[in-house]
């Protein structure tokens, strides 16, 4: 008896952890090359020094008083689990951004930089 | 011997339930995060007085920027989608034509987001902060209006 039911639960076992596991990853973009930020000085670099730097923006932003350049890479990381009765899936996507504003003279006036492409991260929702 | 009978008979049902509902019943749990946790530093940013080089250097790069009639937006934002679905039915639709499928689905999508209004000389003229992604899921989710 004892043998039969340590036959049942590995049976039992075996059928509850059938599944899949899927691991996903979607990168948009390049990373960019941040040594170029050192360079960068409010006030002198101009527009178009920046996208020599940085390429083309992925965005282009009227403001109030000038211009700000948007450059932006994403990177997702997607996992899935499908057991027999349940399945799970988890989808993480973060960025990385850079943000150039601009006076009405194309020069460079302010910066901001967030790179957080690499935390996002595979796992499950909870 | 009529116990262990019973016994297997039992254990050997709930093993063939299990392999035939797995064509039934199935819950489904997906959640998806887009951005990065959105929280002003306390007591950080003062209206009239704090500058656009002081929120960059603070939050980083914003996620969206927009004119407002005269004025700058900017805008952090965070989104979670949890979605969950339980499903309830009977494929036999080729033995029968009576088919029962009965599933339930509730998906919500919760946002913190942080908008910043700068005047054209670049001093933060307002801050409006909302986070919603902490509400809890089920509550929210069944919440009237």
């Amino acid at each position: 008896m004892k043998s039969f039911i340590s036959l049942f639960l590995v049976l039992t076992m075996t059928a509850l952890s059938t599944g899949c596991l899927l691991l996903g990853k979607n990168k948009e973009y390049q990373p960019f090359d941040t040594s170029g930020l050192d360079r960068l000085s409010a006030g002198r670099t101009t527009a178009s020094e920046v996208t020599e730097m940085f390429g083309a923006p992925t965005e282009v932003v009227k403001l109030s008083n000038g211009n700000a350049y948007i450059y932006r890479r994403s990177l997702s990381k997607g996992t899935g689990l499908w057991l027999i009765l349940l399945s799970f899936g988890n989808y993480d996507t973060d960025h990385d951004q850079l943000v150039f504003f601009f006076d009405q003279n194309d020069v460079l006036t302010h910066y901001g930089v967030s790179l957080n492409a690499r935390k996002a991260s595979y796992g499950l929702p909870f | 011997m009529g116990s262990r009978f019973d016994v297997a008979f039992v254990l050997i049902a709930f093993l063939l339930s299990i392999a035939l509902l797995s064509a039934c019943i199935s819950y489904r749990f997906v959640r998806a995060v887009q951005g990065n946790e959105v929280a002003p530093p306390d007591g950080a940013f003062q209206l009239g007085k704090t500058s656009l080089g002081e929120v960059l250097s603070a939050l980083g790069a914003p996620d969206e920027l927009a004119e407002l009639e005269g004025k700058d937006l900017l805008l952090y934002e965070r989104a979670v989608l949890e979605d969950s679905r339980l499903t309830l039915g009977i494929p036999l639709p080729d033995i029968i034509r009576p088919n029962v499928d009965l599933s339930a689905y509730g998906t919500l999508v919760r946002y913190d987001r942080l908008w910043l209004l700068f005047t054209p000389d670049r001093i933060l003229r307002q801050m409006m902060l909302e986070k919603d992604s902490s509400r809890p899921y089920l509550k929210t989710l069944f919440k009237q209006n």
